[in-house]
């Protein structure tokens, strides 16, 4: 039931963020938890920080929406890790909101030129 | 299959699973952090400790995790609630199908789960609970079977058991209750002052005995049952310190009693053995001969029945020991405890334990019909779920939403099942009575609602994880599969054919139960019970003792009453008896001996039921007179004493020898032997229950003994029109006189059979609702193979296959399924046959006439319901068919 799921969190800006984020950095390639933090903010130049707190209740939610999968494999130093992928739905996911977050980010741009 | 389930279920329910998962994801996160700060120049310390500082706690965060996870969960099951309730809505007949199927499985069952727990699974209404006992006395050598006790014996076990606590007596008789607006025939309990002591039973109103109010001299005092109460007195409360009259003396009512079951007997008082004018002669006190009681007790704390047991049988060693005299070796006196619980129930229990299982078959072809009907619906959903697959929706996440839905159906059903089952309470009541004095406390309480909530959950688990099962293949792949191959995958077409052949099977088991019932009914509704009931009035007349001490006045009584009613229009012929066939009560068997061969013993004498009659009883209820005469007027109190004999007594007692001139010695009075004549022979009738073949039988006549229980009357027209003119007769003759029970013949008889009849009609309406679940079942499978096989039949047709042959191939396939559950029901209903035998009537359980007879119903409805869908298949157009593939 997409149609009734994405109600709750658009109106959560930074909960919607982390959310794409996630789905962006898991769009090259599977990787666990910690993988994905690190990715985030070394890709922000250090300016995002993500919160353990918020990090594992998002992936938990994307894996429930379907839009991320699960699964156990062994990590680079040959331990077991949790590895996140991107799954068809959440593929077509990101690119929605990709697409909402360049057209709100360019309104928010264009707002604060005008200024 | 079983590891499939498991999994299935494991992927809904995996709480346990998912914590350990969530700890050690979140460990290696951890553990990943302090490596990087290690690597970065920290100290190991350090490392760690800025770590956990950054991740702000490990159990915090897990907690977040849950939140969340408990966030999304409630989310999706409103969701899925939501979306399984629109998807109902909007295919109402499905849903209404499923719903009153399972509504009328889940509603029997509950009724009858009601009846089980309310009878045989609840602790008794005493305090006294379980721990409860009845005593029994046998003395096998004595002909005495479940015996009476006299006061001694009773003293005996008080004083020398060292396991039963709090034994008290009870016996009951009827006595006449004046001061009311007119005479009332009370049923009386009289038991020692601490009996509801021992049961556990706290008055309502008022108080029940205290110590020493059995003892002699104590004031007469009553305690109301709680349904005498209401009947008599509305349940008014300033009955108490009611003073009414009863054998003569003044009796203060104390209290009224709460519902509990009328046991041993439905009493309406009860009164202490002082106040009972038998029980209080004081002979009762020491002579051991003289039982008339009832013992009951309480097993003492941490004491085990089997403890008791031995315990009572040195108590009754000891017994023997010290009475040599009052048990002779040779009558084998034991005494042995029977729990309260069983007593109570172990009439109830086959009956009851056969209908819970027949309930249970129909919810199983409830089941079973619903799995079908949400098979078929979901092959037309299977785009539906392909599509939501794709959208990202998980395995898992899809079965959720399918147990939703069938978690909606079965509890809609649930609830409105035990709706059907409380509607239907009065009657399961009623029902229940036959069985056992326990039936008022059947209800639709906490513990039944419990039992169908977990009916329910449970029978929409399995219809909702059933789907999952049936199909190997992902519901993605459907899919890219492109058009409907998914209908008839082998693996739903096999479940849907073990549905129908089980469904048959299961039918098959219940209607031959039922057809054995029937055909069980049918024999006991024409046994020859050797009397005429049509137009024949009886009336319950018992003299009241006190005012009739005396045989003359007795005698008067009778004659008074015989002499009034014959010349009353429309009375064909009066009799007066103690009692007539199948009228209420047990057997009045007495001891006797033939002439010239004396037994040598007490216990070897012959037995025989002994009757009291007047001249006109054969007349009236039309026996025949086989030889001899019938009692006559002229045989009175001083005249010899002469007997009536049964042809089976003739039979068994003299072969080959005319009976009558014959002499047999009775005794009349205590330790007197007199002689008696035979004087006629009369046929056998069914004295005691249909079912029961006729014993030996004497019949004394009434002027000889008097002693009213009832009248009979033959009339010219309807015997209820006489009822007015007897009872204003009787209350001329004895203004105090009670007289009660007034029915036709006719009806008691009916009313012998109402207990088969009920079981019968029972079984009956469960066998029927399962032959209309599986029939329905067979034309639902049977048109939707047809539907999804239209393309099939018109390129048969524009092949040149006849509209026959279709039918015909159609009706085989059907019909194939019905034949192997016809055979698996036929195997089962022969292995479990033995478990309906005791129920039976000269039927066996095997009998293969009914066997017949249900293979041929069942076939014959399950061919129509077959032919009904299968007749769509001829009607394919082949054109039509082709173009739309």
């Amino acid at each position: 039931m997409p149609d009734a799921s994405n109600r709750s969190e658009r109106s959560d800006l930074l909960q919607g963020t982390l959310d794409v984020l996630i789905l962006k950095t898991l769009a090259a390639q599977a990787m666990h938890g910690w993988g994905i933090a690190q990715r985030i903010q070394q890709l922000s130049d250090d300016v995002l920080a993500v919160n353990q707190g918020s990090l594992y209740p998002a992936l938990h939610r994307l894996e429930e929406k379907g839009w991320i999968a699960a699964e156990w494999g062994s990590s680079e130093n040959n331990r077991r890790a949790r590895y996140y992928t991107l799954t068809r739905a959440g593929r077509r996911q990101l690119a929605d909101e990709t697409e909402s977050w360049e057209r709100f980010a360019a309104a928010v741009g264009r707002v604060l030129a005008a200024t | 299959m079983f590891g499939r389930v498991l999994g299935t279920v494991r992927s809904v329910f995996s709480r346990g699973k998912m914590e350990s998962d969530l700890d050690e994801e979140l460990r290696f996160h951890l553990e990943r952090e302090i490596e990087k700060n290690v690597r970065r120049g920290m100290s190991p310390e350090n490392a760690r400790t800025e770590a956990l500082r950054l991740f702000g706690g490990l159990e915090k965060t897990k907690d977040e995790v849950r939140e969340a996870d408990r966030a999304v969960l409630l989310e999706t099951v409103l969701q899925d609630i939501r979306y399984g309730a629109r998807s109902l809505r909007k295919n109402p007949g499905y849903a209404a199908a499923a719903v009153l199927t399972l509504a009328l499985g889940i509603g029997a069952n509950t009724a009858i789960f009601s009846v089980v727990h309310g009878v045989l699974l609840q602790s008794l209404p005493y305090g006294g609970g379980d721990r409860l006992v009845r005593l029994r006395v046998d003395a096998p050598g004595a002909g005495i079977q479940d015996g009476r006790f006299a006061a001694p014996e009773i003293n005996d076990i008080r004083a020398l058991s060292r396991t039963v606590e709090g034994v008290v007596e009870y016996h009951s008789m009827f006595f006449v209750l004046l001061g009311g607006t007119e005479p009332q025939r009370v049923q009386t309990g009289v038991v020692s002052a601490n009996y509801f002591d021992t049961l556990g039973v706290a008055p309502i109103v008022g108080r029940t005995f205290l110590p020493g109010e059995d003892k002699k001299g104590a004031e007469a005092v009553l305690v109301l049952s709680h349904p005498y109460w209401m009947r008599a007195f509305g349940g008014d409360p300033s009955v108490v310190g009611r003073v009414f009259t009863m054998n003569d003396r003044p009796h203060t009512v104390i209290g009224v009693l709460p519902p509990i079951p009328g046991y041993p007997e439905d009493n309406d008082v009860y009164m202490p053995v002082s106040a009972c004018p038998f029980r209080s002669d004081p002979e009762m006190e020491t002579n051991r001969q003289m039982g008339m009681m009832q013992a009951f007790g309480r097993l003492k704390p941490g004491v085990r029945f089997d403890a008791a047991k031995s315990d009572l049988a040195s108590v009754a060693a000891r017994m023997v020991h010290d009475h040599p005299s009052d048990y002779p070796e040779s009558v084998h006196l034991t005494l042995l405890p029977v729990s309260l619980r069983e007593e109570l129930t172990r009439q109830a229990r086959p009956t009851f334990l056969l209908l819970f299982g027949t309930v249970g078959l129909v919810l199983l072809l409830a089941c079973a019909n619903v799995a079908n009907l949400s098979l078929a619906r979901l092959v037309r959903r299977e785009r539906e779920m392909a599509l939501r697959s794709a959208l990202g929706a998980g395995r898992g996440r899809l079965t959720r939403q399918l147990l939703t839905e069938s978690l909606l159906i079965s509890l809609t059903g649930g609830l409105v099942g035990v709706g059907l089952a409380a509607a239907g309470r009065g009657l399961l009541v009623h029902f229940a009575k036959r069985f056992t004095p326990r039936a008022p406390e059947i209800a639709v309480d906490v513990p039944v609602l419990v039992f169908s909530l977990a009916v329910s959950i449970a029978v929409g688990v399995i219809l909702g994880l059933l789907p999952a099962l049936s199909s190997k293949r992902s519901l993605s792949a459907s899919l890219t599969d492109g058009r409907d191959a998914s209908g008839a995958t082998p693996a739903r077409l096999r479940v849907r054919n073990l549905l129908i052949a089980s469904q048959v099977a299961i039918s098959f088991v219940l209607l031959v139960g039922a057809g054995l019932m029937l055909r069980t009914l049918w024999k006991l509704s024409h046994v020859d019970t050797g009397f005429r009931t049509e137009h024949v009035l009886t009336a319950r007349l018992s003299l009241n003792f006190t005012r009739y001490s005396k045989k003359e006045e007795r005698l008067a009584f009778q004659d008074e009453l015989l002499a009034r009613m014959a010349h009353e229009p429309g009375v064909q012929s009066i009799a007066l008896a103690g009692t007539f066939p199948l009228n209420e009560g047990g057997p009045a068997n007495g001891q006797y001996d033939v002439e010239g061969r004396r037994a040598p013993s007490r216990e070897q004498k012959p037995r025989a039921d002994f009757q009291r009659v007047s001249a006109a009883y054969f007349t009236t209820i039309g026996v025949p007179v086989l030889r001899g005469r019938v009692l006559a007027d002229t045989d009175r109190v001083e005249a010899p004493i002469v007997a009536v004999i049964n042809d089976q007594m003739a039979r068994h007692v003299w072969p080959g020898e005319d009976p009558i001139g014959k002499r047999i010695e009775i005794e009349t009075d205590p330790g007197k032997m007199s002689p008696v004549e035979i004087v006629g022979i009369v046929g056998n009738v069914r004295q005691y229950a249909i079912a029961d073949a006729p014993v030996d039988q004497v019949f004394l006549s009434i002027r000889q003994f008097p002693g009213l229980g009832t009248c009979l009357i033959r009339t010219d027209g309807d015997p209820k029109r006489l009822a007015r003119v007897l009872r204003a007769t009787v209350h001329t003759i004895g203004p105090e006189q009670p007289i009660d029970r007034i029915r036709t013949l006719d009806e008691v008889r009916a009313g012998a059979l109402d207990t088969p009849r009920l079981t019968a009609t029972l079984l009956l309406l469960f066998a029927s609702l399962a032959l209309t679940i599986t029939a329905t079942g067979i034309a639902g499978v049977i048109g939707f193979t047809v539907g999804q096989r239209r393309q099939e039949f018109g390129i048969r047709m524009a092949l040149g296959a006849r509209p026959s042959s279709v039918l015909a191939m159609v009706l085989g396939q059907g019909m194939r399924q019905v034949l192997i559950g016809l055979a698996i029901g036929i195997a089962v209903a022969l292995a479990v046959s033995r478990l309906w035998a005791s129920l039976l009537y000269e039927v066996s359980p095997t009998d293969p006439p009914t066997f017949l007879a249900v293979a041929l119903i069942l076939g014959a409805v399950a061919a129509i319901a077959c032919l009904v869908p299968a007749r769509r298949a001829t009607a394919v157009d082949p054109m039509i068919a082709l173009r739309s593939a």
